[in-house]
């Protein structure tokens, strides 16, 4: 018998195992398998298969039966994904629903997830912005998180590296705080944008209004034609899958790329359960896996581990994974993991209106916005809160048209509508500080469909959010009113974390073992064949998306997993 | 057939890197306008003639012709609680008494100008729940009127690829229906 075992492990062994094929996890795959590596990767959702599996990627607006509104019956069953705003009729393939993969919420927590290939992104919204020295030198100057590891010099050239693969479109604005990045031309501003980004630049010599960095092809290179992708159509129905692979998606992209090497095993439906830890190889030789479709558990096998399951399952697989050396998690001896979890606040907005600028319009849609960069306590505190926030920032023209009355008149009114006035808006991206009581952890009782402990979750906001709310609010009020925007409204929707989509932590990067999971090359510092490469490792937030930093550091680990490996070490 | 000679271009235009997988071809009108039966053959008589009333055949199809019931119907059934659409179905009955009131027939089997009068007294009245049902029968037949493939094709200038954005474009003397 022990034949059979020793040819099922056999069978069952890679170089490396991937946990999760989105955004990080793709690049893991990339890197891995581009080295030479035997790959597996594991996702536990079902494949989705660029183009193939995009069903609503040409649908007409008339074609959708109720014209992209979603039903009564999927609303009442799915209160949670429903507040998403990019959750429709024609999405929620996409989408996890509510009861599906079920979690505990100790503080209100909508939890936003696609599981299946490509993970979220297929449906993200695709602003890349690189991080700088101000986001990795803050905590240790602030004092509210350890220090970084690292710092922005360790992930330029992986910056440069990802970014020219995956595609961004950007301008070189020259900021300290939002370095430039390899771009492809930039996107065309509108003229109220253009007049916004000049009134500001009047009245504050450290406040800029750039157009956003995004993951979109507006100037396909060789290198995506030979990934199968093409220019960005603008048809600004991204988050079905776009067809053209004119953004950046793991299905378009990094998976199939992966898949060319000849070294990619990617499996469908295997929730992992674990990862396995032998005490006397000191080491983790694989992971356990349940088959969603037969429900059995499986093991696989391998000499390095790459967990990008997204930042809160990657804490869940680590808390789940106990041992005799590691009762409270794997890697867990500093007694951090699942701790110090921070977000993104989106609650505020503001919107108003302009009349200038009334002899010109727009033409076409743009998949992409102007973006503030934070300007607040950058260079010294100047506040009573901590960090800052950066903020989006758009405007467009509307088409007025009048809907009185019925008949032919009505008819005639409304195929010739007037041209509105200019309006404008924003919303904040407020960073929060990674605490001790913002936690996750395992549920004692509960466990999901595949008999794993559900994931229980207590994370909130805080004094300091909405200290920062109120700035950002009489901030933007300021600089609206300097633009001569009117009609000004403010908005605060005390949305739940959460719907940010920016979760990150719990297994935090840092120096100090005692005080941190991974060191500076998101490998554990206690079982160094483990790398963490998505938002579980972020130390502290930033005001920035996050997930071009994922895609930089996943994509410098495995080249140094893989440097460590041909040495032996691993 | 329309949606073919789209996906041609599409691929054409980024030199034939992608090939079509087989949904995109299987498509036919029939297979995405399929609805369960959900008001009373009258009620939906009254919704249809409601609708043309709202939005009529004019050198241009109505409502009618354009099957924005159809819409409504799903949408009514679909996407609206039980309390709502038990109002929306009080709705058409109460159309339709109002029409034998005013002209002895149903709503759908009145004259044009007949229907019109009955609307207006909707639209007037001092029944709190017979005003908000004719707002609603008024903003899905605009909704389902303006969104209907023969308005978004040949009235409007919906663009589903339109491949650029232009920030700053001098406004048009005169400005069609903007659906995007």
């Amino acid at each position: 018998m022990s034949y059979f075992n020793i040819d099922a492990q056999a069978q069952n062994t890679y170089d490396a195992i991937v946990i999760g094929s989105g955004i990080s996890g793709g690049w893991s795959a990339k890197e891995l398998t581009g080295k030479g590596l035997r790959t597996l990767v594991l996702e536990r959702g079902r494949d989705v298969r660029h183009i193939t599996d995009y069903p609503t990627t040409m649908t007409q607006p008339w074609e959708f039966e109720h014209r992209g509104q979603l039903t009564h019956e999927m609303k009442e069953a799915n209160p949670i994904i429903s507040r998403c705003y990019a959750f429709y009729e024609g999405t929620h393939q996409f989408f996890v629903k509510d009861a599906e993969h079920p979690y505990v919420q100790e503080k209100p927590f909508d939890w936003i997830r696609g599981y299946q290939v490509g993970g979220k992104s297929l449906m993200w919204a695709r602003q890349t912005q690189r991080w700088s020295d101000f986001d990795f030198d803050g905590p240790a100057r602030d004092g509210f998180a350890v220090d970084w590891p690292i710092r922005y010099a360790d992930l330029a050239p992986w910056y440069s590296y990802v970014e020219r693969f995956a595609g961004i479109t950007g301008n070189k604005d020259g900021l300290p705080n939002l370095p430039d990045g390899e771009f492809l031309p930039p996107h065309e501003w509108n003229c109220v944008e253009k007049h916004f980004q000049k009134e500001v630049a009047k009245r504050y010599k450290d406040r800029h209004v750039i157009m956003g960095r995004a993951a979109h092809i507006t100037q396909p290179q060789p290198i995506h034609f030979q990934q199968g992708r093409a220019q960005c159509q603008h048809r600004t129905i991204c988050e079905r899958g776009c067809p053209f692979g004119g953004y950046f998606s793991s299905n378009a992209s990094t998976i199939p790329w992966a898949a060319k090497t000849g070294k990619l095993t990617l499996r469908p439906n295997s929730v992992v359960h674990s990862i396995i830890y032998d005490e006397q190889k000191g080491k983790a030789t694989g992971v356990r896996v349940v088959d969603t479709e037969t429900k059995q558990m499986k093991e696989y096998y391998a000499r390095i581990i790459f967990l990008n399951a997204a930042a809160l399952n990657s804490n869940l697989v680590l808390l789940n994974s106990t041992s005799r050396r590691f009762p409270n998690g794997l890697g867990n001896d500093s007694g951090t993991l699942g701790k110090y979890v921070a977000f993104h606040n989106y609650r505020a907005g503001i919107s108003a209106e302009f009349d200038g600028n009334l002899d010109s319009t727009t033409d076409g849609r743009r998949p992409n916005s102007p973006y503030i960069p934070r300007f607040r306590n950058l260079y010294k505190q100047e506040t009573d809160f901590l960090r800052g926030y950066a903020a989006g920032f758009t405007a467009g023209r509307a088409t007025k048209t009048n809907q009185e009355g019925f008949g032919a008149d009505l008819k005639n009114n409304l195929l010739n509508p007037t041209l509105g006035g200019w309006h404008v808006g924003s919303h904040m991206m407020g960073e929060t500080i990674p605490k001790e009581s913002s936690y996750v952890a395992l549920d004692s009782n509960l466990k999901d469909p595949f008999g794993i402990p559900q994931l229980k979750i207590n994370i909130g906001y805080d004094d300091n959010d909405d200290k920062m709310v109120k700035d950002y609010q009489e901030q933007m009020t300021e600089m609206f009113t300097a633009a001569g925007f009117t009609n000004i409204r403010l908005r605060d929707d005390h949305r739940n974390p959460g719907l940010d989509i920016h979760e990150m932590g719990g297994v935090r990067m840092g120096k100090d073992p005692k005080t941190s999971m991974l060191n500076k090359w998101n490998q554990l510092h206690a079982v160094k064949n483990v790398f963490v490469t998505d938002g579980a490792s972020m130390t502290s937030t930033s005001t920035q998306n996050p997930s071009l930093t994922y895609m930089a550091m996943s994509a410098r680990s495995a080249d140094y997993a893989v440097k460590e490996m041909k040495k032996g070490l691993l | 057939m329309e949606r073919r000679s789209a996906l041609k271009t599409m691929a054409g235009a980024v030199g034939g890197l992608i090939s079509l997988p087989a949904w995109a071809t299987g498509w036919t009108p029939e297979t995405v306008s399929l609805s369960r039966q959900f008001f009373s053959p009258q009620q939906e008589a009254v919704l249809a003639a409601l609708t043309e009333t709202i939005i009529p055949k004019t050198d241009t199809p109505g409502a009618r012709e354009l099957n924005v019931y159809q819409f409504i119907q799903k949408v009514v059934a679909d996407c609206y609680d039980k309390a709502s659409q038990t109002k929306f179905q009080k709705g058409l009955d109460t159309a339709d008494e109002l029409a034998k009131k005013s002209f002895g027939k149903s709503f759908s089997e009145g004259e044009p100008a007949q229907q019109a009068a009955v609307l207006t007294q909707m639209s007037q009245s001092g029944d709190p729940d017979l005003k908000a049902f004719y707002s609603m029968v008024k903003g899905l037949t605009i909704k389902g009127y303006l969104n209907s493939e023969y308005v978004m094709t040949n009235l409007t200038n919906f663009q589903f690829m339109p491949g650029h954005y232009y920030g700053c474009v001098p406004v048009p003397a005169k400005t069609g229906t903007k659906s995007d």
